[in-house]
């Protein structure tokens, strides 16, 4: 009886001290400058119609909504990690500034989401949007859009082109809150342009068309997903949450209020 | 019986490590894409479960209280078969959330759950007729001999 008692009194305690959590690194990673408070204004566009690209058939997304999964075969198939570097409130800044919030906020959330897979609409109108209300824009949340396309959505890059110029003229809520809303419209008919004219003015649907043709938008793309890649994420969506120099994956759609709920729990530590 | 126990046992402590090792918003959205629970539900069996199974792994380990320890055991791992079914059933493209996300649902992950769900049943019905075996009074030899 003795020994046992011994055996699980090692056992617990060696279970204490390899599932609890470990001191926090930070990181001396480079930094990126601040970036300032960005909130869609409330302009009313003009949209000029132009001429759709040309459209192949594409499969309705599936209810209901669940996370979806890269089908091309990845070089590094390993779960997800949680991750120490490169992690810290000094996250990598996106090459296109796809960010709410302020940089200096102790929670970072980097959001990796394809436009087209329906689980991440549910994330962005159900969960992220009161997030951005209530933490981002509160300087609680620094939040970072990346995107993941994957390969089975057919017009999930051209949309996350048109949101990265989207964010070069600083209306990133707007395009993307439009994208979402009408995900069914556009991928079945792969018009993502006329889902963006909607709400954009004229001049800026000019620019946003130049830079998406230019095809400048594909670097920042890339530079997403190879980020992606860092943290060992492949399904979409996936909330990378930092704090105090502590990465964890967030896999799935959560509700608002549980995350809210999780969100504090840190914000009080 | 003892290569199933300490088999079983050191599957379900490391369930729990895999979970516990990551804050519990991640094992609650793996439980979230079920579409099972509440999200009261949820959030408990995400701050609870991992405990629980870190529980019976290290009682499977040790082999304290053998028959009931296996026939919970039994029971947690029927009822994550059957929601793993009902997902798969479904379509529904998301993680096992069996030892941490990353592990995607799929018939292999059936067949393994299956294999475990299995073993934990026959070790709990082996650990229930053993204890009965043992209850059991022995009868001399003589008894129903007649004159």
């Amino acid at each position: 009886m003795c020994s046992r008692a011994a055996l699980v009194t090692l056992l617990v305690l060696v279970g204490l001290v390899g599932c609890g959590r470990t001191t926090p690194e930070t990181q001396s990673s480079a930094t990126a400058a601040a970036q300032p408070v960005e909130k869609a204004s409330a302009a009313q566009p003009e949209a000029t119609p132009k001429a759709p690209p040309a459209k192949q058939e594409a499969t309705p997304a599936p209810n209901p909504p669940t996370t979806e999964r890269s089908t091309s075969p990845t070089p590094n198939p390993r779960p997800i990690e949680r991750k120490r570097t490169p992690s810290s409130n000094d996250a990598v800044a996106p090459l296109v500034s796809k960010t709410l919030g302020t940089q200096s906020a102790p929670i970072t959330i980097e959001v990796f989401s394809d436009y087209q897979c329906p689980a991440c609409r549910e994330l962005y109108l159900e969960t992220l949007r009161p997030l951005i209300d209530n933490y981002a824009l509160t300087g609680k949340v620094y939040l970072i859009h990346r995107d993941m396309p994957l390969s089975q959505h057919q017009y999930s890059r051209l949309a996350a082109r048109y949101e990265n110029a989207a964010a070069q003229v600083k209306e990133l809520e707007k395009v993307s809150t439009a994208l979402f809303q009408k995900q069914m419209q556009w991928s079945i008919d792969g018009n993502v342009d006329r889902v963006v004219a909607e709400v954009l003015t004229p001049a800026e649907m000019r620019q946003v068309r130049q830079m998406v043709e230019s095809g400048k938008m594909d670097a920042a793309i890339d530079s997403d997903v190879e980020r992606a890649r860092t943290f060992g994420v492949r399904q979409t969506p996936t909330m990378v949450i930092t704090h105090n120099g502590r990465s964890d994956p967030v896999v799935g759609v959560v509700p608002y209020s549980m995350l809210r709920q999780y969100l504090d729990e840190l914000l009080k530590k | 019986m003892l290569l199933g126990r300490l088999g079983l046992g050191a599957v379900f402590l490391y369930a729990a490590y895999t979970k516990l090792k990551l804050p519990w918003i991640t094992f609650a959205a793996t439980i979230e894409a079920y579409k099972l629970l509440p999200e009261s539900g949820v959030v408990f069996v995400a701050r609870t479960l991992p405990w629980f199974e870190a529980t019976l792994g290290a009682l499977l380990v040790l082999g304290f209280g053998l028959r009931w320890v296996a026939a919970a055991a039994s029971a947690l791992l029927l009822a994550f078969f059957a929601a793993m079914v009902r997902s798969y059933a479904l379509g529904l493209q998301i993680d096992c959330g069996c030892f941490g996300p990353g592990d995607a649902l799929s018939w292999k992950t059936l067949i393994r759950d299956g294999l475990l769900t299995s073993v934990a049943v026959a070790l709990a019905v082996a650990s229930f007729r053993t204890s009965r075996s043992r209850a059991r009074p022995m009868e001399p030899p003589w008894s129903g001999q007649t004159s």
